[in-house]
């Protein structure tokens, strides 16, 4: 806001003076711009300049080492053509669509039921589940990674907990089991994303159906799911996105094998970029990346911008 | 208020979902109303038991002297823990709480600065502004990581520091729309009273804003400090001496070992989780304070 117009009974403007200019709106400050300034400066050195320099360096031939990692020239499309007829990016494609659907119903289910289920429970289960759920969403990447390979590898607390000890989770439905341990690590949030939302629903609404003998699966489907919908349509696309850029997790575990059965973009990107060597190409797959994010960040921007 | 980024939600949450929107019907469905509370229970503990099963081997492997991939009953032992908090393993997990402290502290000035600017004063193009910001917070642009490689070989900057900035790039749009939603609660009268006696805006900021403003920057501090401490792609791509690489980077070498020391494994991950899950109990405190904001400009 700008400072108000201070009134001098001595030297102040006269009232005609102060009709000519306009009052009731507070004018730019330059020192807006200044409190602005480093953190959009960090944003724009930071993301936009190497989101332009990614569309670039997707159409070069610059590598990580030999004589092409320091002079690189622009190919056009070369790196498209390659890209269309690469099935290892196909099938990584299709098996990052699978891993981000898989992960975002799962956690949205299990985070729903979860949340209304602990809503009627008893304060000491809503405290351990609960906490549990809570726990296993906190967790860093890296170690849930770890803990989860422990988990469904031969031997592991799956296969003994189900009586069969050596069986190899892992290596025999590698792509579910990274999907399970994805729904595992984001299921806490949107329980309690979820929970808040369901606590906001007005009791009236729900105890006016069950008087009117509304059957539990009409209660959720009449009102409870048209209220819970922003919230939902929210945790889908966060964890939509969290999962197309979920790198450590499978990386820890699988390192997208074994083959490429796990081998989801971020992974591909990452092997083709540091592992063959092909940093343009590695880039350009990123850039399908940033394409998919993008989809998905519209839609976010949508249903946020709205609370602004 | 309900956002739907994760770190507005407290463990609180959890333990305020008291209130019971279906009300039990009439004494003469109490048995009915009985089974379905069983059952209710049964399914929640069946879900817990499968939640909490992958981080049974954590555990257990990190007490247990004889450690392996398995779940067995532990031959207890602190040795594991004795091990890991030495040598080049602790100097790693001081080189996370560097780079953790560095990247929030410059997400964290920078966004307050931009929040209270976007909060408050007449911006030219400010809707778009807003827009980016909200984009970027929710695209994550750790997935900028190769572009941003190539650019800081080329300077040299292919170490912590440098690290650290652009990891603080990823968490602060997100940390300026937490930090100006709870400016715009501040309410304008106070810094209206601060304006008329001729204070500075680095004035107001630092005597009006911040204190009044401190649950929702502490609780975008804490954002940002968690997602740079876990965060894995960026340094191991990022950083290239190996005296400055972060604990996630210990924990993946460690797998790529010849022999692996299961036990250390567990135990070291274990305790890179601690701050993380002090700073969850810490947030989700300032979150009931955050909602007595309006009590400000009484009297």
């Amino acid at each position: 806001m700008a400072s108000l117009p201070v009134m001098d009974t001595v030297t102040g403007p006269s009232m005609s003076e102060l009709w000519k200019t306009r009052h009731d709106k507070s004018r730019y400050q330059w020192s807006s711009l200044g409190l602005l300034t480093p953190a959009f400066a960090l944003l724009v050195l930071l993301f936009l300049v190497p989101m332009g320099f990614a569309v670039y360096l997707g159409l070069t031939n610059l590598t990580l080492v030999g004589p092409t990692a320091i002079h690189s020239a622009f190919t056009g499309m070369a790196n498209l053509e390659r890209l269309k007829s690469d099935t290892t990016f196909w099938s990584s494609l299709w098996a990052t669509g699978i891993f981000i659907v898989g992960s975002v119903v799962g956690v949205v289910v299990v985070g729903y039921v979860l949340a209304s289920l602990l809503m009627r429970a008893r304060p000491w289960m809503r405290m351990i589940v609960g906490g549990v759920v809570v726990v296993a969403w906190m967790m860093p990447a890296v170690t849930a990674g770890m803990t989860w390979y422990a988990s469904t590898t031969g031997g592991g607390a799956f296969s003994t907990l189900l009586g069969i000890p050596n069986t190899n989770f892992l290596d025999n439905d590698p792509l579910l089991v990274v999907t399970l341990a994805s729904i595992w690590s984001m299921t806490g949030f949107s329980m309690l994303v979820m929970g808040a939302a369901l606590r906001n629903i007005p009791s009236e609404a729900i105890e006016a159906a069950t008087v009117e003998n509304a059957s539990s699966w009409q209660r959720f489907r009449m009102i409870i799911l048209p209220l819970l919908r922003p919230t939902m349509t929210a945790v889908v696309l966060l964890t939509g996105l969290l999962a197309l850029a979920n790198f450590s997790l499978i990386y820890i575990m699988t390192q997208g094998g074994p083959g490429n059965a796990t081998n989801i973009l971020p992974l591909y990107s990452y092997q083709q970029a540091f592992t063959y060597n092909n940093l343009a190409y590695g880039a350009l797959i990123g850039n399908v990346m940033v394409v998919i994010a993008t989809v998905f960040g519209v839609f976010y921007v949508r249903i946020t911008a709205r609370r602004l | 208020m309900s956002d739907v980024h994760g770190m507005l939600m407290s463990a609180d949450d959890v333990a305020e979902m008291t209130s019971d929107p279906v009300m039990p019907p009439a004494n003469r469905e109490t048995q009915r109303t009985k089974v379905r509370s069983a059952t209710l229970h049964l399914v929640l503990g069946a879900l817990g038991v499968i939640f909490l099963a992958p981080m049974l081997w954590l555990f257990l492997a990190s007490i247990d002297k004889n450690a392996s991939w398995g779940v067995e009953w532990p031959h207890f032992s602190l040795i594991n823990f004795k091990h890991v908090l030495t040598g080049s393993l602790l100097h790693s997990l001081w080189n996370s709480v560097v780079l953790a402290v560095i990247s929030t502290a410059i997400a964290s000035i920078t966004g307050v600065f931009a929040a209270y600017s976007l909060s408050r004063r007449r911006i030219p193009f400010k809707g778009p502004l807003l827009l980016f910001i909200i984009f970027s917070s929710g695209v994550p642009l750790a997935i900028m990581v190769i572009p941003v490689y190539e650019i800081f070989s080329r300077f040299g900057f292919l170490s912590i520091l440098p690290t650290a900035v652009f990891l603080s790039v990823t968490s602060l749009p997100f940390e300026v729309y937490l930090m100006k939603n709870f400016i715009d609660a501040v309410p304008i009268d106070l810094e209206e009273a601060a304006r008329m006696e001729r204070a500075s805006t680095f004035q107001v900021l630092r005597r009006v804003v911040i204190p009044l403003a401190m649950p929702g920057i502490a609780a975008a501090s804490i954002f940002g400090f968690v997602n740079a401490w876990g965060s894995f792609i960026v340094p191991l791509i990022l950083i290239s001496p190996a005296n400055q690489q972060p604990a996630p980077i210990a924990i993946y070498t460690f797998l790529t070992l010849p022999k692996a020391e299961f036990g250390n494994i567990a135990a070291y991950s274990l305790v890179f989780c601690v701050p993380v899950f002090i700073l969850y109990a810490v947030s989700s405190r300032l979150f009931r304070e955050g909602f007595v904001l309006g009590g400000g400009v009484k009297g």
